[in-house]
């Protein structure tokens, strides 16, 4: 009886394995492939799902490389550094791992130390990028450059820039601490007691007065840049470089890269595992952290800009450090210290509210019959987490006293038009239009953009960062032309960002991104998330 | 009839062998254990020699978290089975908060030292702040002090290529505990002493404006390490640290080490404090990494390749295999950490 007993056991031990081994096939698979991965490298049933900084968009080539050598895939999401620090304090993390620009929000994010095997890839500081001519005529060429003469160039008009958002994105957060630091006449630690200064406010805001575009991640402001016609840019060393070739290419004006030397900071681009207790995922990221921290895998990514290793730039790669492109490989690092965590969000919380140049959001919302249901609902609540203070602070997107949001209502036209000014209840006043208002009609986002354009005439747009913000969900009626015209006789770049919903006609959205310099954001998987990212480029 | 036999002899073998089976690997079944280490120990822990040992003469696995060291007594501990924090202020802390834990021990010691580069330390040395003594490199905590509550710069010291005020970096010490000791370690000093509740009104203003100068830090000290390594001189000129952090780095990466080795100094404080790294089971299921992690032989490999000083205080054996120049054979400076109150103190000061 015994011996039954026993055989049967081990059959059902046999089975057990057996089974185990068909439902291993599907092992390593880290859940559902997400379809809002901004990019998939090679092709495989267990996937990586990595969070990154938009200035690691540069590896993908390497990354690809060995998604292909383990035919696995890789699948990478785009997020700002900021937004990946919130990210680690939620509940639930979709991604097997995090790769922020610097591990400054990786620490202060982790609260739940979920996050292991974290090591730094690469560095790259944060510099300033001139046009050479203008470089050398402001006499940044070929000497050492403090924070404060780049202050005075841009105060006596001369330098106009591009930055991140310092509340969305690191480059934009390092650049704007390395001013604060200037501001304050270089304190050994910016404290809570310096912020409250009447004296930096006025500065601060004229400073950041000089900021022509922004944007809400490196990378893109780095393309933006490429397309548009301006001066200066603070940006990753990297991304100088890449964009120094591609002008380069071109055979336009490069960029003179000046590093402040009482305004620098580093990142260091830590890519750690986000434990959720998979051993095979694990394994994996083990694996792909190895590759990109050999030797040979680290001397490419040297090759893209990065300063990589123990030693330095190696001799072999000083080319890719250009020293006409004021690059200096040998340079020594020396960074300004970033102020305690509660510091640094004071910091952070003064510059949306108080400091940064307050945004003109023209918000084109379609309201055509479509939208009824699913689609209004979804829109009255990313809505609410713009205009509603208490949820955009949260994300660092709450209003200045100065900042004016319209509202544009549309369907086969222009329903109506509200403005509210200043960040009260005004401000909140507008999430009940959004709200009430019915649905119904067709689509024409041509004729809600013109509407757009004719109000902001009535401002004087050099003290606004401008933007209109378009939200549709289907193939629009109208025409581009129309647009074209209204946008010629403004003469300003205003940036048309559109947030494509439903059925919305892609090449349509594309052709008013690709005219204004804006882009296009997708708002099919999570609307709310869609409209945080647009705001967070203005 | 024969084949009949030989047939059941076959199938008697194969149960035999499947219940030897079955009973051989229920007797391999290997406890997974899981706790809060700090980051220090983590290429310990993730040693396959280690593992290899933990498996096979303890079946046991051991699964971490990292945390810092003072962190780790107030995360939230359900569902773990250990705390591994880097010093005894942690387990008096704990038993403050909980009671006397399961069980506690001493498993591994490293001093606190300070790691800087070449040109930073031969600044040091002419300012009288460093020395060297028979090869190794010693730091005068008292005028280290001195400098940095007076302000003085890297540039004052002739290194103008760094910028800013001479500070040493550490973890935050509210946090981890590599910043916590060098807070003792300072706190000692500037007391001339041991510091205990008495000298804390005196000393509390000074240290506070001493951390306060650094800005924001990092709540590991194996992060703080890596950064050190990769950042270069100008970012980290000099931070507090564990002696075993070098010792492990050379020990795992001799190819690296060569490359950087000319320029990398540890500078032993006088006096320093020991890291006693005590690991607190918080179950029963817990005390089994004590035995375990006392092995000889994980003891002997904690030294050899990860560079704990073990059991005794001094080397168990000659440090020379990791060709780390300026190893110390003995700590014979020492002084205690202040108690866990004055420590207390100091962490909800700073």
């Amino acid at each position: 009886m015994k011996l039954i007993k026993l055989v049967k056991r081990v059959t059902a031990l046999l089975l057990t394995v057996s089974a185990l081994a068909v439902l291993c096939a599907g092992c390593g698979n880290g859940g559902e492939g997400s379809a809002e991965a901004d990019t998939v490298l090679g092709s495989g049933r267990s996937v990586l799902r990595i969070i990154s900084g938009s200035e690691n968009a540069e590896l993908e080539p390497v990354l690809e490389k060995f998604a292909q050598q383990e035919k696995i895939r890789i699948e990478m999401t785009y997020k700002g550094s900021l937004d990946i620090m919130r990210l680690l304090g939620e509940e639930e993390i979709p991604y097997d791992a995090v790769w922020p620009a610097s591990s400054l929000w990786l620490s202060v994010g982790d609260e739940a130390h979920r996050v292991k095997h974290a090591e730094s890839v690469s560095i790259s500081p944060v510099v300033f990028g001139i046009r050479q001519s203008l470089a050398k005529e402001l006499g940044f060429v070929g000497r050492e450059v403090s924070v404060r003469d780049l202050l005075a160039a841009i105060q006596s008009g001369k330098l106009r820039f591009c930055m991140t958002s310092a509340t969305q994105s690191n480059s934009g957060a390092s650049a704007y601490i390395g001013f604060l630091y200037a501001l304050l006449g270089n304190p050994e630690v910016i404290t809570a007691q310096n912020l409250q200064s009447e004296e930096l406010k006025t500065q601060m805001r004229e400073l950041l007065s000089g900021v022509e575009r922004s944007s809400g991640s490196s990378d893109w402001l780095k393309d933006m840049f490429l397309e548009g016609d301006y001066d200066a840019m603070v940006n990753y060393e990297c991304l100088m470089i890449e964009a120094n070739r591609e002008l380069e290419e071109r055979g336009e004006e490069t960029l003179y890269v000046v590093y402040p030397y009482d305004g620098l900071s580093l990142a260091d681009s830590p890519l750690g595992y986000v434990d959720q207790g998979d051993d095979g995922q694990e394994e994996l990221f083990l694996k792909l952290q190895e590759y990109l921290l050999s030797g040979e895998i680290q001397n490419e990514i040297q090759r893209t800009g990065r300063r990589t290793g123990y030693t330095g730039v190696s001799e072999e790669n000083m080319d890719v450090f250009r020293a006409d492109w004021g690059l200096q490989p040998e340079r020594v690092l020396s960074p300004i210290k970033m102020p305690a965590a509660d510091v640094l969000f004071e910091c952070l919380n003064l510059y949306q509210t108080d400091f940064k140049k307050p945004s003109l959001n023209v918000y084109c919302l379609d309201y055509s019959g479509s939208m009824s249901g699913k689609g209004n609902e979804q829109l009255v609540e990313a809505m609410e987490q713009l205009l509603i203070q208490e949820n955009a602070r949260q994300n660092f997107l709450q209003a200045s006293q100065d900042e004016v949001n319209i509202l544009i209502p549309f369907s086969g036209e222009v329903i109506d038009t509200y403005t509210a000014v200043g960040n009260g209840s005004q401000l909140e006043a507008l999430y009940d239009r959004v709200k009430d208002q019915q649905v119904g009609g067709g689509t024409d986002m041509y004729a809600a953009a013109v509407r757009g354009l004719e109000l902001l005439k009535e401002y004087d747009l050099t003290q606004y960062t401008p933007a209109i913000i378009l939200l549709t969900d289907g193939q629009s009626g109208g025409s581009f032309y129309e647009f074209e015209d209204a946008y010629m006789e403004l003469g300003a770049e205003i940036p048309v960002f559109s947030i494509m919903f439903g059925d919305a006609d892609e090449t349509q959205l594309e052709e008013l991104a690709n005219y204004t310099n804006a882009r296009v954001f997708d708002g099919r998987e999570n609307l709310t998330e869609a409209f945080r990212s647009v705001k967070g480029y203005n | 009839m024969k084949t009949k036999l030989i047939g059941l002899g076959i199938l008697a073998a194969v149960v035999v062998a499947a219940v030897v089976y079955v009973a051989v690997s229920r007797s391999r079944t290997v406890t997974e254990i899981s706790g809060y280490v700090g980051g220090e120990k983590i290429g310990l822990l993730e040693d396959e020699e280690v593992q290899e040992i933990l498996r096979d003469r303890y079946r046991l696995t051991i699964d971490y978290a990292k945390a810092g060291s003072i962190d780790m007594i107030t995360a939230d501990a359900s569902g773990r089975d250990f705390l591994f924090p880097s010093n005894q202020t942690a387990l008096e802390l704990y038993e403050q908060i909980n009671g006397k834990p399961v069980k506690s021990e001493i498993i591994l010691n490293t001093p606190i030292v300070l790691y800087t580069r070449s040109a930073v330390a031969d600044a040091l040395v002419a300012e009288g702040i460093a020395s060297e003594t028979e090869g190794v490199c010693y730091v005068d905590m008292e005028k280290l002090t001195e400098a940095i509550e007076t302000g003085k710069t890297w540039a004052d010291i002739g290194l103008p290529q760094l910028y800013g005020s001479i500070t040493v970096g550490t973890t935050d010490p509210t946090k981890s505990n590599s910043g916590n000791m060098f807070a003792g370690l300072l706190a000692n000093t500037l007391c001339g002493g041991v510091a205990n509740e008495s000298s804390l009104p005196e000393i509390l203003p000074r240290l506070k404006s001493i951390f306060q100068k650094l800005g924001y830090m990092e709540s590991s000290s194996s992060d703080l390490f890596d950064q050190f390594l990769k950042t270069g001189m100008g970012a980290k000129p000099l931070i507090a640290g564990y002696e075993n952090q070098l010792l492990e780095f050379a020990a795992e990466d001799p190819a690296t080490w060569e490359q950087v080795k000319e320029d990398i100094v540890m500078l032993y404080p006088t006096p320093t404090v020991w890291s006693s790294h005590v690991y607190i089971a918080l179950d029963e299921k817990g005390t089994a990494g004590i035995d375990a992690l006392l092995d000889e032989d994980i003891q002997r490999l904690a030294w050899e390749k990860h560079g704990f000083r073990t059991g005794v205080y001094d080397t168990p054996s000659a440090g020379e295999h990791f060709g780390v120049p300026g190893l110390a054979e003995e700590i014979t400076q020492v002084a205690p950490m202040p108690d866990a109150d004055t420590m207390d103190q100091i962490i909800k000061a700073l």
